[in-house]
């Protein structure tokens, strides 16, 4: 655990998961410390859903597929448990249902210009809660544990300098077109 | 049977069936059912069988019963493979971080949490990519993972002397992830800074240890200068002394950053070409190995090191072959003469960043040039033409022995009367200077006068002793050095600072002049311009005024035209390409100076 030295030695999961037209969903996780270094990173190979797995799914498809399977697999990868994971796809809030570590989802109000055009975030019927507002920026939390606001509000008091919530995931899809250079257009 | 309505289709409803009266079987079973066709009208024949009832018949059909088969699909989770990449944090940021914990960013902290205070973005971030020819993806990710640079020095709490430009930002990001690169940005743009704060970054992010950097012999003390500015932790050593200090020094484990001279290379040589390697070397003003025969250049290409950069404001001062020799020392083979530009533009892109005052800098002061187009005094004249003719007579004698040398003291030594006339000391130029000068004294301002000669420093200073000036250039001790530049920048009462343009040109932070004299021409624009931008560069205090001198009617003013056509080629072809063309005077150009023909025997030449 990280978090036993103060907040310096904090360590904060930004997690995406992207859809790509042709290439399916990926995945991408960025562990950093307190100075936003990467300290970790993992990511997945792309996943396609099969057709029996989307008339069968239906429209909760998103949510399993994102939350539950690749964000769970991201995250049991990572040898640092950090103190929160943030996300920027509210698919991903479904993560919290199958871990013990709170899940925020970041909700950018500004319009980033920087957004990749080839890997969206994929949209899902199911909405987090609205927690509260952090650097400016509404923090959506899972319906199931509304409870984690109030541990992740706790956590952000603590820390000697905010940190930039959106950044590491433009950082994190620049590593995933590394990482898959098909997923980036020409 | 006679349960079973009729249906009549004059009335609107249907007969209702339901379970409740009949079983399923019998609802689904077709019965016959009489139909009442009533039509009105006169009967004739035939037509009588249409007031009939239709008779339908039907015949009864019992449903099975179906039974139902359950096929089990298995809905396999999906299979996700993942890629791993750890990116062990250095100590030395945490010591840093931990270190650097005065009051002032105590207090700042506090008042952030408890405000609760969205970090204030930079106006603009700047991300570090990875160069195009670093293959592995783990190392390609290192960087593309790296936060920006401005959040890292942020959140980091490194202190700047002044916040960096944007455009400086983009420089230390373009050095940091480059094992070969040239940082070929226009003179006064910070090179030194972009160099030193990426060194600095790179040993807190344990990339580097041992680093050389290699300067010409009278920057070191600049060089040791701008360190303490913007790097004050990192713990210097110049190398000097004698040869057993040196070896000392050269050898001492632990030792960051070492500062070493070109001409002490020579010296150290097989020191150097023993058992050292660094980390990284550094040659600043990388124009000094442009000739690649040169001992120079052969032994900077000899020292080991992992990562090589070179520090230039003009990485081709003469033919693009220049460019070819420092990448010679960056990387051996990479360039090859007789490149096209355009081909030589593609291969280096990666590898050169060159920015100009004019892209990055649009809110620096203006730099005005004024031309002084001056006639000699009449003892000149007369000392000019004689000169003039009888050289021109004597080399047209030459015939195939005439070489470039004797046409160049022919240059020179009309040069030297256009300065002053040999006999009288009359000179046009500094009269000229002298009243220009009145001025600037007189508003408290300060001047830098340039020539290529010493002899024409020490007559201009023999003239000049109301302005109190100093003189800086090869014949002044380098320890003495700086103390001149400290009494010229702090006494108010010395005005002029009379340099040569080999001492002068490189290296030296002036910004506080505001007026420069050329009170002669160089070969190169590329020279002037560098001894131009001792004074227009970054923190300049206001516009710098840069007057040209220039005798109408003489040699000068035919150097000048040649020059002019030259940088217009410049412009023109290194927008196009990214690396300029020959600058500076070739031989066909001295020849034609005086209307001359090269002998066959002479090859072309740079000057």
């Amino acid at each position: 655990m990280s978090t036993s030295k103060g907040t310096d030695h904090f360590s904060f999961g930004f997690l995406t998961v992207r859809l790509h037209s042709d290439l399916g969903y990926l995945g991408g996780y960025l562990l950093v410390n307190s100075l936003a270094r990467p300290l970790e990173f993992h990511c997945t190979l792309p996943v396609k859903p099969t057709r029996a797995q989307n008339i069968l799914y239906g429209p909760t498809l998103v949510d399993f597929l994102c939350g539950e399977q690749i964000a769970r697999t991201l995250v049991s990868k990572a040898k640092l448990q950090p103190v929160i994971v943030w996300t920027d796809s509210p698919a991903v809030l479904a993560l919290r249902n199958v871990t013990e570590i709170p899940v925020c989802q970041v909700r950018q109000s500004r319009q980033n210009s920087e957004a990749s055009k080839d890997l969206v975030i994929p949209s899902t019927q199911h909405e987090g809660v609205r927690g509260g507002e952090l650097s400016g920026m509404d923090i959506y939390v899972s319906s199931q544990h509304q409870e984690d606001w109030e541990s992740v509000a706790k956590r952000w008091r603590e820390l000697t300098k905010p940190i930039d919530l959106l950044e590491p995931f433009t950082r994190i899809v620049d590593a995933l077109q590394e990482a898959h250079p098909s997923s980036k257009a020409a | 049977m006679e349960s079973w309505p009729s249906f009549d289709p004059s009335t609107s409803e249907l007969p209702t069936l339901t379970t409740a009266d009949h079983p399923l079987e019998v609802l689904i079973a077709e019965e016959p059912v009489r139909l009442h066709w009533n039509i009105e009208g006169f009967a004739t024949g035939w037509q009588s069988q249409i007031a009939r009832d239709i008779k339908i018949e039907t015949s009864p059909f019992v449903a099975e019963k179906i039974d139902l088969n359950c096929v089990a699909i298995k809905i396999p989770t999906p299979r996700i493979s993942t890629l791993s990449f750890d990116f062990p944090e250095s100590p030395q940021w945490q010591n840093f971080l931990q270190a650097d914990k005065g009051p002032s960013a105590t207090k700042q902290a506090s008042e952030t949490s408890a405000n609760n205070a969205a970090p204030s973005p930079p106006s603009s971030l700047t991300r570090i990519r990875p160069p195009k020819d670093l293959v592995k993806l783990e190392d390609r990710l290192y960087y593309v993972l790296q936060p920006p640079l401005e959040t890292l020095v942020s959140n980091a709490r490194i202190d700047f002397a002044f916040q960096p430009f944007p455009y400086q930002f983009e420089g230390i990001a373009f050095l940091f992830s480059r094992e070969t690169a040239i940082l070929a940005d226009e003179m006064g743009l910070g090179k030194t800074m972009q160099a030193i704060t990426t060194v600095r970054m790179l040993l807190l992010a344990n990339q580097l240890r041992s680093v050389l950097l290699v300067c010409p012999k009278p920057l070191v003390s600049n060089w040791v200068r701008e360190f303490r500015l913007w790097a004050p932790e990192i713990p210097l050593a110049v190398i000097e002394g004698d040869q057993s200090k040196r070896q000392w020094m050269w050898s001492q484990p632990g030792l960051p950053v070492r500062i070493a001279n070109y001409e002490l290379l020579m010296r150290d040589r097989d020191l150097l070409e023993s058992n050292l390697h660094f980390d990284l070397v550094i040659l600043d003003e990388a124009q000094r190995i442009k000739n690649r025969n040169s001992t120079t250049s052969e032994i900077a290409r000899g020292i080991s090191r992992s990562r090589s950069w070179a520090l230039t404001g003009t990485p081709i001062e003469n033919t693009p072959e220049d460019l070819v020799s420092i990448f010679e020392f960056l990387t051996p083979g990479y360039l090859r003469d007789g490149m096209s530009l355009k081909q030589m533009g593609q291969a280096t892109r990666d590898h050169i960043l060159r920015r100009t005052k004019d892209k990055v800098l649009t809110e620096m002061p203006p730099k005005l040039f004024r031309d002084a187009e001056l006639d000699l005094t009449p003892e000149q004249l007369a000392t000019y033409k004689a000169a003039e003719d009888e050289g021109v007579i004597q080399l047209s004698d030459m015939g195939q022995e005439l070489t470039i040398q004797h046409v160049f003291e022919l240059v020179l030594r009309l040069k030297q009367i256009c300065n002053f006339d040999p006999i009288t000391g009359a000179s046009c130029k500094l009269e000229r200077l002298e009243a220009d000068l009145e001025e600037v004294a007189a508003s408290g301002q300060k001047a830098i006068v340039f020539s290529q000669w010493v002899q024409t420093l020490d007559r201009i200073s023999e003239s000049l002793k109301r302005f109190n000036p100093l003189q800086y250039h090869g014949r002044i001790p380098s320890e003495k050095r700086d103390g001149v530049l400290k009494l010229f920048k702090e006494d108010p009462k010395r005005h002029v600072l009379l340099m040569s343009y080999g001492a002068g040109s490189v290296g030296l932070n002036l910004q506080f002049c505001r007026y420069v004299f050329l009170f002669d021409r160089w070969w190169n624009p590329a020279v002037e311009d560098q001894a131009i931008n001792r004074a227009h560069r970054l923190g300049a205090a206001g516009s710098v005024t840069v007057t040209r001198m220039l005798v109408a009617q003489t040699i000068e003013e035919r150097i000048h035209r040649v020059l002019d056509e030259k940088r217009s080629l410049f412009n023109e072809l290194f927008a196009e390409a990214g690396t300029p063309p020959s600058l500076g005077l070739n031989q066909a150009d001295i020849f034609g100076l005086f209307n001359l023909k090269i002998p066959r025997s002479n090859k072309p030449k740079a000057a």
